[in-house]
């Protein structure tokens, strides 16, 4: 018998792709829900049913709770994954699953409510003795209050909305001056993305790297970590290369650390998967960042290390069974390292490039795994979150796991959209990463320069013209949602429809 | 016939040519033995080996990954480059797709080099639209919540 009868995904992409995976091998069918402009997506195939909720702005779609919940009743699904961004750390949203006598594959609204809001969870860390970042939560949101605020912790200061995550509206204040233009982009974007414009601000710590703990409790109490993630490469303030093992953490400083995690969690009352956020700064001390509510999005280098399917183990505790192991039993085999492929182009201030995936190859190899939610002939549009894919490579060694992400980008073939291929590949060869010498400002301090001569050299071009010559019309019975790029090839048409 | 990469441009021809094809690149030949294996996939044998690379056409973009490296190449017709360089520098561009959320300029108003002008938000992220150079706005194309294209002119500077 499989613990649910039916599940619902609500979200899109790789993650509703990855989340179905995992169902299908625990024999449990699934629901995937699309809003009109994904009606082809890859996720909905990956899923046993689908149903359509809406339009493509996610407010009239995946955020929409009535809609998601009614997909849900309507369908017969007994629990609800909601992936990662969307609703996941939405309490409205938990509530309404349980409401419905759904079991919502996460922890319970509150839990949502309590760490969702930033200035609430840092007083609470504080309280359970977590080390927090000096900074101001307080209540009074008077432009006034919060220039004497950061007067007193110093500039410069993070301005962060109060609640939501994943560096939307986040922004450094260098100065007095600056303040009040970066209070008003960060309220407009919290307002928007979050519908609560409340803001903390924090001291900024110098050349932090970013280190995370996963967490996993039941609802009988039990509460493990899954040791933890270094996420410091990163740009506009959003994670792309992550690592698990961190080389910075010896192994006093990562039971330390990972202590922490545990501690934080259980102030929470944390149930489910969850991660909670540090900022390590170089002298070893650690603070509270955040804690997120859901599965996050590199998770995989988790499973890597640990063996574990978070997943699985989501649904399991969901479904009210016991932790399947104890803390001692959780140890880490070998390093694993995870690449996000955006569609954005890093040459121009990693602005989204939408558009239609014309050509997609995927590497293999031993210890390399590709999650995607595109495939050759899926449309990436302007309206959802722009991660095609994630490269996750393990090693028996950090050294390993680098050769074989090197190898493998170099095989990761995404054509059709501006995607950040090339950072990844100039992250993964650069002397300070193979170094293990991370901090958060590591893209600016080291890929800020020229970026490489985007144009090809003379035989690359020759290829192309080779290529175009030489390319036959497509195939009859392409697969469904490919592009027909071919229409228009085989001669030199001037002229030819684009 | 001219491929296009950015302000780089190639003349290139092709012919076939013995073993395979000869295709020259501005003027410099090369003897290239190309075949299909499958759609966007193709491979060059060369002496003993072979190398696998991978290219595919839309309309006049062909995207190119050549050596564990993506490309993006345009077919370009005379016509066009005239236009291109005419519109570059004109007025300011819809970089992408998206919605205006903010616009912080109006007709006559003065501009400092770097100074926002509008924000566009696409993918859930905004993106600022700066002004290029100092200048008077000339006109506005765009209001808050329009939706605009790639191409679209938002502002033009005096």
């Amino acid at each position: 018998m499989p613990l649910f009868r039916k599940l619902l995904i609500a979200n899109r992409g790789e993650i509703a792709v990855r989340v179905a995976r995992t169902c299908r091998a625990m024999g449990i069918p699934t629901v995937a829900v699309y809003s009109e402009v994904d009606r082809d997506a890859l996720h909905v195939r990956e899923a046993d049913e689908a149903v359509a909720i809406g339009a493509a702005e996610a407010a009239r779609s995946y955020l929409d709770i009535e809609r998601v919940v009614g997909a849900a009743r309507q369908t017969g699904a007994e629990a609800v994954h909601p992936g990662y961004g969307f609703l996941s750390e939405n309490g409205d949203f938990a509530e309404a699953v349980a409401r419905a006598g759904l079991v919502f594959v996460g922890p319970p609204a509150p839990v949502h409510r309590r760490m969702g809001d930033k200035q609430a969870a840092r007083r609470l860390m504080a309280g359970a003795g977590v080390p927090v970042v000096p900074g101001y939560d307080g209540d009074d949101q008077s432009e006034a209050a919060l220039l004497a605020a950061g007067e007193r912790i110093g500039w410069p200061v993070l301005v962060k909305p109060a609640r939501g995550g994943g560096g939307k509206g986040m922004r450094v204040v260098r100065g007095a001056g600056d303040l009040a233009s970066a209070l008003a982009a960060s309220r407009r974007e919290a307002r928007a993305a979050f519908g609560d414009d409340r803001v903390v601000l924090e001291r900024c710590v110098e050349r932090p790297r970013h280190v995370e703990v996963q967490v996993l409790g039941d609802a009988q109490g039990a509460l493990v970590h899954l040791l933890e993630r270094e996420c410091s490469i990163q740009r506009r303030h959003q994670k792309i290369v992550e690592e698990t093992p961190s080389p910075a953490l010896d192994q006093r400083l990562r039971a330390r650390v990972c202590a922490a995690g545990v501690a934080a969690a259980r102030a929470a009352g944390y149930v489910n998967a969850g991660t909670v956020e540090f900022l390590l700064a170089p002298s070893g001390e650690f603070y509270f960042l955040e804690m997120n509510t859901r599965l996050q999005v590199e998770h995989p280098v988790t499973e890597a290390v640990t063996g574990l399917d978070l997943v699985r183990l989501q649904v399991e505790v969901a479904a009210g069974a016991p932790l399947p192991f104890t803390q001692d039993v959780v140890a880490a085999r070998g390093h694993a390292l995870e690449c996000r492929i955006y569609a954005e182009d890093p040459a121009r201030d990693d602005r989204p490039s939408p558009g239609r995936v014309l050509h997609l190859s995927v590497p293999a190899g031993p210890g390399v795994r590709f999650d995607s939610g595109v495939e050759a002939g899926s449309e990436v549009t302007v309206h959802y979150d722009p991660l095609l894919a994630k490269l996750i490579t393990w090693g028996a060694s950090r050294a390993e796991s680098i050769e074989r992400m090197a190898a493998a980008l170099a095989r990761t073939v995404v054509l059709g959209i501006t995607t950040n291929h090339g950072r990844l590949r100039a992250i993964v060869d650069h002397p300070a990463f193979r170094g293990g010498d991370l901090h958060t400002g590591f893209v600016d301090e080291h890929l800020a320069g020229a970026p490489p001569d985007p144009c090809p050299p003379a035989e690359a071009v020759a290829a192309a013209v080779a290529a175009l010559h030489r390319a036959r019309p497509a195939p009859e019975g392409r697969p469904p949602g490919a592009a027909d790029p071919w229409s228009s090839v085989g001669a030199w048409r001037l002229g030819a429809p684009s | 016939m001219r491929l296009a990469c950015g302000e780089d441009v190639r003349e290139v021809a092709v012919s076939e040519g013995g073993e395979g094809l000869s295709v020259t690149v501005d003027g410099a030949v090369f003897a290239l033995d190309v075949r299909e294996t499958a759609p966007g996939t193709f491979v060059r044998r060369r002496g003993g080996g072979a190398e696998t690379f991978h290219c595919v056409r839309a309309g006049d973009d062909v995207h190119l990954f050549w050596r564990g490296r993506a490309y993006e190449l345009r077919v370009q017709h005379p016509r066009e480059r005239a236009a291109h360089r005419a519109a570059s520098s004109s007025g300011l561009e819809a970089p992408m797709p998206g919605r205006v959320i903010a616009v912080n300029v109006s007709p006559g108003q003065r501009v400092l080099r770097g100074e926002e002008l509008l924000v566009v938000e696409a993918m859930k992220m905004e993106n600022a639209i700066r002004a290029p150079r100092e200048g008077v706005v000339k006109s506005v194309g765009a209001k808050v919540g329009d939706m605009v294209n790639p191409g679209a002119v938002l502002v033009e500077l005096e």
